[in-house]
């Protein structure tokens, strides 16, 4: 699959954030465009991951979060989520007491033989996973969860990807093998929006790096992060 | 031989507390909130067994009677309509809220099904009908109750069935990823809600079903229900909070306390030995004999 001119890009317009008085996302905007890597940059607490899960719907917010054409801003999480949106968090949270194949297929539609296909996708590209298929996800190393975790959003093929810090705690063979998968998934056509803190890695792979501060979108500074 | 048909008993009726305390948990976890209105589920199976023996009889021919397995689809019907209810009226309004508030809105509940039935039926003891008839037969050189052997395969049956469906499905993986993580498995595009009714109304017809297996041997009466719930309270926290195997052998270890002790002294003994060695369980192990890991729920 090539980038592909169904696949939608996601635009957020003055989004806001509040955790009570507290305000983690003001005004923030931004566009993450099919076939690319955009890297949300930023300092612990600086919003990255409060703005991926207002994206998502896991926290309120207000302002305007669109695919494509569609506004998604009303929708409820699973509506998002059927709409193109697929999320990895921080932390992976992968399911422990599944299993490895577990994991990949609950995240899959309807029809097993579509979730099969997706299934052997996934496995494709994380191919270290395939002989863990039976275990349960919680026996497997840090950084075979996080390639389950990425997979397990694949399952959906959604149009946008977003991965909240997907390098934390990985070893640097691991964090290539992770953003050689984020490069796969882009070059495929999906958008993709990485809250990363690793400077190196959001330059590495990053076609575009967006800075976070205190829960603002900084202006243009590209190729350059202050952390 | 005895000792064989006194097992055969508390098999059978560590199968209907199976059954029970399964139900308890698929609930438990769900939602993370305890049903208290689940042990008048057990209560609203029996009497459900009861109402539909009456309807079936007024368009039988008089003198034939009706076996009480007839009974089971539309029990479980019934029942899981309750749990419907049950998740509608008292759990998805205030599942936001702290759980002490499902605690008193499920028993506020349960007390609402209770003078219910006792309105509609009475407060004296009941009986449903036996499963596939009375009488004993040989099985295995074991003169056998039909009642217990019927229970038993009753109970086999639907703890298959369940087994299959959270263990091969996309829906029984959906309900163990929602058990695990119920917001991960929102953020998978999971529809939480449609699974926690699920689990209501799955595990208020497995109680029903339990109630129409009890309803014959012990009867039934509305205010049944606390003495069951705690029955399934304690065979969850003996085989480890959140486990459906945990549970069921929970369930068979209070069963052969219960039938071992009364075989040699009384059924009051029985239940209360039963508490002092539920406590000093909790004591040496505090998560339960067989207490496992939350990562292994369901």
């Amino acid at each position: 699959m090539s980038p592909s001119q169904h696949i939608n890009a996601l635009q957020i317009e003055g989004l806001t954030v509040r955790h009570g008085g507290v305000v983690a996302v003001a005004d923030a905007a931004l566009r993450a465009a099919p076939g690319a890597i955009t890297c949300l940059v930023g300092m612990n607490g600086a919003g990255k991951s409060s703005l991926l899960r207002a994206i998502v719907g896991l926290a309120a917010s207000e302002g305007d979060i669109s695919l494509g054409t569609r506004n998604l801003s009303r929708l409820p999480i699973e509506a998002r989520i059927h709409a193109g949106i697929a999320y990895v968090p921080e932390g992976r949270r992968v399911f422990p007491g599944l299993t490895v194949g577990e994991n990949l297929l609950v995240a899959g539609p309807s029809g097993a033989r579509l979730r099969r296909q997706r299934l052997d996708r996934a496995l494709d590209l994380f191919p270290q996973l395939r002989p863990r298929i039976q275990d349960r996800a919680w026996q497997l190393s840090g950084g075979q969860q996080q390639m389950l975790a990425i997979g397990r959003a694949l399952m959906a093929e959604p149009d946008v990807y977003l991965l909240d810090e997907p390098t934390l705690g990985l070893a640097p063979q691991i964090i290539d093998d992770v953003a050689g998968s984020l490069r796969q998934l882009a070059e495929e056509g999906a958008a993709i929006l990485v809250a990363e803190q690793n400077a190196g890695f959001a330059e590495r792979v990053a076609d575009e790096i967006v800075t976070i501060q205190t829960g603002r979108i900084m202006p243009d500074r590209p190729g350059r992060i202050d952390t | 031989m005895l000792g064989a048909q006194l097992a055969l008993n508390a098999v059978a009726l560590g199968a209907a507390y199976a059954l029970v305390a399964i139900g308890f948990v698929l609930v438990l976890n769900a939602t993370t909130a305890v049903n208290f209105a689940h042990g008048e589920s057990v209560v609203a199976g029996g009497f459900a067994a009861v109402a539909l023996t009456g309807a079936l009889a007024m368009l039988l021919p008089a003198g034939n009677a009706i076996p009480g397995i007839v009974l089971l689809p539309g029990v479980l019907l019934l029942t899981a309509l309750l749990g419907l209810a049950i998740a509608a009226l008292a759990y998805l309004p205030i599942r936001n809220r702290p759980p002490v508030s499902v605690f008193v809105t499920t028993i506020a509940f349960g007390i609402i099904v209770t003078n219910g039935l006792n309105a509609a039926f009475g407060a004296a003891p009941r009986a449903a009908p036996a499963l596939l008839g009375t009488g004993t037969i040989e099985f295995l050189g074991v003169t056998a109750s039909r009642q217990s052997l019927a229970i038993i395969a009753t109970a086999v049956v639907l703890i298959g069935a369940l087994a299959f469906v959270l263990q091969r499905t996309q829906l029984g993986r959906q309900f163990r990823a929602c058990a695990q993580d119920p917001e991960m498995a929102r953020a998978l595009g999971i529809r939480l809600t449609r699974i926690t009714l699920l689990a209501f109304a799955l595990g208020t017809a497995f109680a029903g079903a339990a109630g129409l297996l009890l309803a014959h041997q012990f009867f039934v009466t509305p205010s049944d229900g606390a003495g069951l719930i705690l029955k399934a309270y304690i065979a969850v926290v003996i085989g480890g909070w959140g486990s459906l195997r945990g549970a069921t052998i929970g369930a068979m270890l209070i069963a052969f306390f219960e039938v071992g002790v009364a075989s040699i002294s009384s059924q009051p003994l029985a239940e209360g030995l039963l508490y002092v060695a539920v406590l000093l369980v909790l004591l040496v192990r505090p998560d339960g004999i067989f207490g496992e890991p939350q990562r292994l729920r369901a």
